[in-house]
């Protein structure tokens, strides 16, 4: 009888547009199309940036010094056009009306200090919250120091090497996946979390504030069939649902690496395939089911509360924010799965997952994990399971 | 047949209800130590003007809620003690009644079948003699959200008589309808008398009862003003016709034993 009240909710759900959006269409589209549009506006951003004339201003650059290096730069790092200043404050007005986007002082020292073999002190001159400028102004530095040490060290007769006396190297003894899983281990727990959640919302309120928006719990409820199984059969659904939608944003943000040549690292591609074994989906899932069902035994009671769709969402909707603070701690180094955290529900499976991506994750954890979570599972369809028996509850 | 005795139901009050009722009571009593009888084949009216109790009471009979005290028996059977048992002989119709709207009248049918757990064979007769009554052939595949009042409602009774209840309770079946789908109701209700069901049905209209029913209950904020048949209702009547019997029945003071 369960199985035919699942099937009957399934039925109903799916017709429902709203919770079709939020259990499917969304959770599949938003990664490829957020991380695409991301991409592409970043990439067309960094190809004008590059491709941009700019017009560098000059001031006490008294014998073109530094405006003949300037000019010697390839066209390849960027076009440019350069114009001398007589004072700094005439450049920096310049700037200010963006007729020119970089200004370099050069001190009028400067050829006494070369010559003293001193350090010269440049100044760039610009506008940081304007794209590209930063970089291109830290290119042409790179191109000056360059030249101005490799100009000191001819003058010296020394080689490069003379002046590394030491040479000291670190090297990262941590697998490629525990990296991935350090770096980016708090993203998939996240996503996980976050669309496990939404997507059991609406069918928790549908099937049962709805139920009595429209009237139908009265008859439903005179029918031969205990309430816990009616109740159960309406449980599957929401939980269905939450995974489906935990599933498809996994699903959405696969695609988005693999097919639509976001990640072209090819290194990094081979470790996430490396991650995305059946035994890593399998203990993920094995995680997400019973915070799933937590999540579903949370919402459930306050949806027979409710009296209308309005107040179960107004309620619910807050409750997200409870949900997603701690799933991000994920993204926060040094934070790892111990014995207090194993404590914190959803703290404890984004650290766990995080650690099963990094491969580093214990049994001990693991079942610790696991347990922890299904008796909170068991105790939230208890809860339902209490509010789903009360009078006052279930007829308005 | 239903046998009511001594059925008691009170519900607690809120703070915020107490302020509104303006009362220090902190229990407020639905439904005060009703007893009576619906026989086979009868139709029992329970009458009353809103709020007097006549909802909790068909609630109560069918098993959604349960009663504060007294006993309920639906063919013989403890309702209280096995509502579920009870309810395989119980189809319950409300004025209010829902249904999905995402789901087709034939989906619903099925659906509810199932949760009766009615037999296929006795299910396709059922269903082929409902849906030829109620001449359904036509929107049987369209969603519920689509088809008119009348038509909703032709899918609410067939759902309430897809197991061919033994006892069937109506609250207030045509409130909100119009003449033509509450007449449909009216003839369902008739129909069930016909075929030896025991039916019991509320109403706050004069006119309906008199139409309908066998036996009378006025009940009145909770308690019973007047019980015995529609014959012995007319005989007994000191007003000029039953509207205004019933109102001053209705107004008279409570008789405390």
């Amino acid at each position: 009888m369960i199985f035919r009240i699942f099937r009957k909710e399934l039925l109903d759900t799916l017709r429902d547009r709203r919770t079709l959006m939020t259990m499917l269409v969304i959770p599949i589209l938003v990664f490829p199309i957020t991380l695409n549009v991301f991409v592409e506006i970043s990439k067309s951003y960094e190809e004008s940036a590059s491709k941009e004339t700019m017009k560098i201003g000059i001031v006490g650059d008294k014998n073109q010094y530094y405006t003949a290096q300037l000019q010697q730069i390839p066209e390849s790092v960027g076009p440019k056009k350069i114009r001398v200043f007589q004072d700094s404050a005439a450049l920096r007005k310049a700037l200010d009306q963006d007729q020119i986007q970089l200004g370099l002082l050069v001190p009028t020292q400067a050829a006494i200090q070369r010559k003293n073999q001193t350090p010269v002190n440049l100044s760039w001159l610009l506008d940081a919250s304007e794209v590209g400028r930063s970089e291109r102004s830290e290119l042409y530095s790179s191109y000056f120091k360059a030249k101005a040490e490799f100009q000191r060290l001819h003058e010296l007769g020394l080689s490069p090497d003379q002046i590394k006396p030491l040479s000291i190297q670190t090297i990262n003894c941590a697998s490629e996946k525990k990296m991935v899983g350090q770096i980016a281990g708090g993203f998939l727990p996240y996503i996980f979390i976050a669309f496990g959640f939404i997507g059991c919302m609406y069918p928790a309120i549908d099937l049962f504030t709805g139920e009595k928006e429209r009237g139908t719990i009265e008859t439903l409820l005179t029918v031969p069939v205990s309430r816990w199984k009616i109740l159960m059969g309406k449980m599957l659904v929401v939980v269905c649902s939450g995974m489906v939608a935990a599933t498809c944003a996994l699903l959405g943000l696969f695609v988005s690496i693999e097919f639509l040549d976001l990640a072209d690292n090819k290194e990094l591609l081979e470790v996430i395939h490396s991650i995305l074994t059946p035994y890593f989906i399998l203990s993920m899932f094995a995680l997400l089911l019973p915070l799933v069902i937590f999540f579903a035994g949370l919402m459930i009671p306050i949806a027979i509360y409710a009296k209308s769709f309005k107040e179960a969402q107004s309620i619910i909707t807050p409750l997200n924010i409870l949900v997603v603070l701690p799933a991000m701690v994920g993204f926060f180094p040094g934070i790892a799965l111990d014995f207090q955290t194993v404590f914190i529900p959803v703290v404890n499976v984004v650290l766990a997952t995080k650690a099963l991506i990094a491969g580093t994750l214990s049994w001990a954890y693991f079942l610790a994990v696991f347990a922890l979570m299904c008796t909170l599972a068991l105790l939230a369809i208890s809860l339902s399971y209490r509010q789903f028996g009360k009078e006052s509850n279930i007829l308005n | 047949m239903i046998k009511a005795t001594q059925l008691r139901k009170e519900f607690p009050l809120s703070r915020q209800q107490r302020k509104e009722l303006n009362t220090t009571d902190t229990i407020a009593t639905a439904v005060a130590d009703i007893s009576f009888d619906c026989q086979p084949g009868q139709i029992f009216s329970l009458l009353g003007p809103n709020g007097a109790g006549k909802t909790t009471t068909l609630r109560m009979l069918a098993t959604l809620i349960k009663p504060t005290s007294g006993q309920i028996e639906i063919n013989g059977i403890d309702a209280i003690q096995h509502p579920q048992e009870a309810r395989k002989h119980i189809g319950f119709l409300t004025g209010s009644t829902g249904l999905y709207a995402r789901l087709t009248p034939i989906e619903i049918i099925d659906y509810y079948a199932d949760l009766y757990q009615v037999q296929s064979k006795q299910r396709e007769e059922r269903k082929k003699y409902l849906f030829d009554l109620l001449n359904m052939h036509d929107f049987l595949h369209k969603r519920i959200g689509k088809l008119s009042t009348g038509m909703k409602q032709k899918v609410s009774i067939c759902r309430t008589m897809i197991h061919d209840p033994s006892v069937v309770i109506f609250d207030e079946p045509t409130s909100g309808l119009d003449v033509i789908t509450a007449e449909n109701i009216i003839k369902l209700i008739r129909d069930c008398k016909d075929q030896g069901k025991t039916v019991i049905f509320s109403s706050h209209i004069m006119s309906e009862v008199d139409l309908l029913c066998d036996e009378l209950a006025i009940v009145h904020r909770g308690q019973l003003k007047f019980l015995d048949s529609m014959i012995t209702f007319r005989e007994r009547m000191k007003a000029n016709n039953l509207t205004e019997e019933f109102i001053r029945i209705v107004q008279a003071p409570i008789t405390t034993p």
